[in-house]
């Protein structure tokens, strides 16, 4: 069986929704005036924008918290169910780590 | 209701000296408020930096007097950083060399070196600037191409240079093949105001710089800017004229004193650690780094919501304006220059008024346009 990009990343991710992911501590977060918030990643110059769901999983990648940890984190304080925003946070959680913006744990 | 603003400032202008190796005719720096005296010593920048950090600042402007000419500098910019931010340096020029534009290179921070370049040749440049220093600046460019940092040149018009616009335009395009250039003009502040009959621009010498920087910017496509000067004023004002023409209703944000949304965004430095909205609005005094909270001053400090409240003025509100046919298309332009000429920040330029430069003979390029009162 061949196994696309696509889903060799998914993969990968199943297997680190047990691992703490980490922000990447040269990475900045600006919360602004209208709930809106930008991560700049001053080695590169790039922003990009998050939304407050994206400001909350980011202010908890401190290495201790794995998926479902942040996924409960957000349920509280957004008032969401688990299910619905585990599939948000991976795919935000891809993101940041595609960009460098985040990584794994290394234990 | 107020206008929202950020929680604290994305960019900060510093000058981080006051001293500059050079001394020319027209500089906007010197005799104004920002020419102070001393400059502050290494550690109150550090700790300055270290706020910046906190307050999760993006990118710092460094201009002066000259940067290159602080022996500390290597210092400084290692605390930008350290401290998670980007920089731009605003130079003269003479004074980088091969090392520290390799530093600068090696740092992975720096969005841009500006040099400013006045001439295609030394005694055009020269001029104004003294002797010998074309040589020095475009050996400086040349140190920054070699370690592949992004250079950009400023030139600055004057009576001196206008008719050279086409030669400079391929000197620094062409044989320096720098991606870009902007452009700008003496302008009334600082040393100029004592030497305008020298520097600035008579009304047929700004129509003519308009007409060939318009030229030149539709040759070297997208390749020549301005946000001030006779290529803004041409761009800017074309536009007004065809509004008028075809009496179209008021676009968003015309009509009023909109002219600068800076204290939306930045905030600036003097040399001696005083806090100011701009670097050209010097004498309007914030508070002093270190002692007053940067974030506090940002979001409440009662002169910058005056200066972000501007772009409630309507136009039509002064005598200047009365009976303008460009009143709903205009924005009033800079509030500083606003206040070198007129005293009052509140004020639409008088320096960016078509009308007035159209009563006084100026040409519009392209457009057959006179102006009756």
């Amino acid at each position: 069986m061949t196994v696309s990009p696509l889903q060799s990343i998914i993969i990968d991710m199943s297997e680190h929704h047990k691992k703490g992911f980490v922000a990447n501590p040269k990475v900045v977060l600006r919360e602004e005036f209208d709930n809106s918030a930008i991560l700049f990643d001053p080695e590169t110059g790039n922003t990009f924008g998050i939304n407050p769901i994206g400001v909350i999983v980011w202010k908890h990648l401190n290495g201790l918290n794995n998926l479902a940890d942040i996924a409960d984190i957000v349920c509280e304080r957004a008032d969401a169910v688990h299910s619905d925003v585990m599939s948000d946070i991976e795919a935000f959680m891809q993101n940041a780590v595609d960009l460098g913006l985040a990584s794994y744990k290394v234990k | 209701m107020a206008a929202p603003v950020m929680h604290t400032p994305r960019n900060v202008d510093i000058e981080i000296t006051s001293f500059c190796n050079l001394h020319c005719a027209y500089c906007s720096h010197f005799s104004g408020p920002g020419d102070v005296k001393e400059d502050l010593p290494l550690e109150a920048w550090l700790q300055f930096f270290s706020e910046l950090g906190r307050c999760n600042t993006m990118k710092v402007t460094l201009s002066g007097g000259e940067p290159f000419s602080r022996p500390d500098l290597r210092a400084i910019i290692l605390a930008i950083v350290t401290n998670r931010m980007r920089f731009t340096i605003l130079s003269n020029g003479t004074l980088i060399d091969n090392e520290m534009a390799a530093f600068l290179a090696e740092t992975g921070r720096c969005d841009l070196v500006q040099v400013s370049i006045d001439g295609a040749i030394d005694t055009t440049h020269d001029a104004f600037r003294g002797e010998g220093n074309f040589m020095k600046a475009i050996r400086g460019i040349h140190a920054l191409q070699a370690n592949r940092l992004p250079v950009s040149v400023r030139v600055t018009i004057h009576r001196r240079n206008v008719l050279e616009l086409e030669a400079i335009a391929e000197f620094l395009l062409e044989d320096l093949e720098l991606p870009s250039f902007s452009t700008n003009s003496a302008s009334h502040m600082g040393l100029c105001r004592k030497n305008a009959a020298l520097t600035q621009l008579t009304v047929e010498e700004h129509s003519l710089a308009m007409e060939t920087l318009l030229a030149l910017a539709a040759r070297y496509k997208g390749r020549i800017n301005a946000s001030a000067g006779p290529l803004a004023d041409a761009q800017f004002w074309l536009e007004m004229e065809h509004c008028r023409r075809e009496n179209r209703e008021r676009p968003a944000g015309r009509g009023f004193l909109t002219g600068c949304s800076g204290p939306m965004q930045t905030i600036a430095i003097r040399a001696d650690g005083v806090i100011v909205p701009c670097s050209q609005l010097s004498h309007l005094t914030l508070g002093r780094i270190n002692q007053d909270d940067l974030g506090e001053i940002w979001r409440h400090h009662q002169s910058l919501e005056h200066l972000r409240n501007r772009s409630r003025i309507s136009l039509s509100d002064f005598s200047f304006c009365q009976d303008c046919p460009y009143t709903s298309y205009c924005t009033g332009n800079c509030p500083a220059i606003a206040y070198s000429l007129t005293g009052k920040i509140d004020h639409p330029s008088p320096d960016a008024c078509l009308r007035k430069f159209l009563i006084q003979g100026g040409r519009l390029p392209g457009v057959s346009c006179t102006y009756e009162s």
